[in-house]
């Protein structure tokens, strides 16, 4: 096959974009109608701990009276400290305005090398834009990735093209001449630099989200961070009020938001409920995927847990090879004394899907060697998981 | 596998099945997740919990009855609807004409 005169139409990936998201929009509301789920579109505020004022998005307030209130109202993005660097969404923009730009800028930074920061990095530097990662910390990925991950990624990135800044922090921004000017030197102190940028791209984290809500008048509390403080059922400071995902504590994704709002529900109804967050996953959405469960070798480490590991590079698997996709590898964390797996970090093709294995291994305390005397069908990137157990508990075959 | 590898080998994986819980609610504990000086001081947040059921409104009224319908046992809830009733509801509109 010979294609010739591809390009780019931003136009139609944007337009592609909002019809996938306007369908996953449409499609909660549909499951709300089918499941008799009240959706009152509105600004909700506490009133007292059993009720709540709405302003209505169509105009005009309600109220509801409840006995129990489940507050889930997310996060929203963490502005540059000091309010140095407004966002415009234009040309300093938020992950919501990196999804938007109407062109592709020429040169591109990010101020953040975690998860968002390098999503939507590597996504404009894919379509042919100059993008500079600085970041504050002396590795990218953010919390929770393993560092042999890391150091892995930060070289198959460097290797597209993207340019990292590590260790060095963003003093400022001034809008010039069409173009965005960045102060910057190193974390530690140090000779001040210029970064000069079409669009500046501001990751520098999320925050829970609560504003307007008047938790105090529901005797709701917030932790020094602004977070709801919760205990393990989640329940808030007030016994009828619980609260889930990003605006407490936890990683802030939807996955864990989804299961500790079921589990929330089930408390209220049975006094008992469930959410492991050890098994929780964690994935970058970039190319390759990088993914992860359960702890890092330094986290083991810093714990005192004696560990095996095992590693299985895409080079050696099949279905990689045949897919010119070999960047990567598997890296399975036993427990040395019962090989039961610890952690699973992967970096590759398929690596989002492929956590879901190492997922359920952890929830069911499975071993390195019960995944390893588990068949995987030939030819797939799976067999490199397989591979990573058997050389986490005795040796790989096909390495 | 060898067959001898069969009997021997005793997987660590552990199927948890369809959860059975007690009666009873369990008992709170600090959130897993939750900082180091917030889990530290878990026994004054069960207290404030505690007392804020204790001063939190009732919603029983004043007669007895219930204001809200999950407030009754499960089995006087509100059932679905069937297609069937609704085929009759609308039936009952059209003049009594049966749909069918």
């Amino acid at each position: 096959m010979v294609l010739e005169g591809v390009k780019l139409n931003l136009e139609n990936m944007l337009a592609a974009k909002d019809n996938a998201v306007t369908g996953l929009t449409k499609g909660i509301e549909f499951l709300f109608k089918q499941n008799k789920v009240d959706y009152i579109k509105g600004t909700a505020s506490f009133v007292s701990a059993n009720k709540i004022s709405v302003d209505l998005l169509d105009g005009g307030k309600g109220e509801v009276d409840s006995k129990n209130f489940v507050i889930a109202t997310g996060s929203e993005v963490t502005p540059f400290p000091g309010g140095g660097i407004p966002i415009d969404e234009t040309q300093i923009v938020s992950s919501t305005g990196a999804l938007s730009l109407q062109r592709v800028p020429e040169k591109m930074v990010v101020i953040g090398g975690g998860i968002i920061g390098l999503e939507m990095g590597s996504v404009w530097s894919r379509l042919g834009a100059e993008v500079t990662v600085v970041e504050f910390l002396g590795g990218i990925g953010g919390a929770g990735i393993d560092e042999e991950v890391a150091k892995q990624f930060q070289r198959l990135l460097t290797k597209q093209g993207l340019k990292f800044k590590l260790n060095t922090k963003v003093l400022s921004a001034e809008k010039k001449d069409g173009k965005v000017i960045l102060k910057a030197e190193a974390a530690k102190g140090g000779k001040e630099e210029s970064l000069e940028a079409d669009v500046v791209l501001v990751a520098i984290g999320r925050r829970p989200y609560v504003e307007g809500l008047n938790i105090a008048a529901a005797g709701v509390e917030l932790d020094n961070r602004g977070r709801i403080i919760i205990d393990d059922q989640f329940n808030t400071s007030t016994k009828n009020i619980k609260c889930i995902g990003d605006v407490t504590f936890g990683p802030m994704l939807a996955h864990k938001a989804e299961e500790e709002g079921i589990a929330a529900v089930e408390y209220i109804k049975t006094g008992h409920g469930h959410v492991n967050y050890n098994a929780i996953p964690s994935v970058v959405y970039t190319h390759p995927e990088v993914s992860w469960v359960g702890k890092t070798e330094q986290e083991l480490k810093a714990e005192g847990v004696k560990y095996n590991v095992g590693k299985f590079l895409f080079t050696a698997n099949s279905r990689a090879k045949t897919n010119l996709d070999s960047d990567g590898f598997v890296k399975i964390i036993a427990e040395k004394e019962t090989d039961k797996v610890l952690g699973v970090h992967i970096i590759g093709p398929n690596a989002g899907e492929m956590i879901g294995e190492g997922v359920l291994a952890i929830e069911y305390g499975a071993s390195a060697e019960d995944i390893a005397r588990t068949s995987h069908a030939h030819p797939t990137l799976s067999e490199a998981f397989k591979e990573a157990a058997m050389a986490a508990y005795s040796k790989a075959i096909h390495m | 596998m060898h067959p001898t590898l069969r009997v021997a080998r005793q997987p660590l994986i552990k199927f948890l099945g369809k959860r059975i819980y007690p009666s009873t609610p369990s008992a709170p504990h600090p959130h897993p997740a939750a900082p180091a000086e917030i889990k530290s001081k878990f026994a004054d947040f069960v207290k404030k919990v505690e007392a804020s059921a204790a001063s939190s409104s009732t919603v029983v009224q004043s007669n007895g009855a219930l204001k809200e319908f999950w407030e009754a046992p499960e089995r006087l809830w509100r059932q679905d609807i069937e297609q069937a009733e609704i085929d009759a509801i609308l039936a009952s509109l059209t003049g009594g004409a049966s749909l069918h």
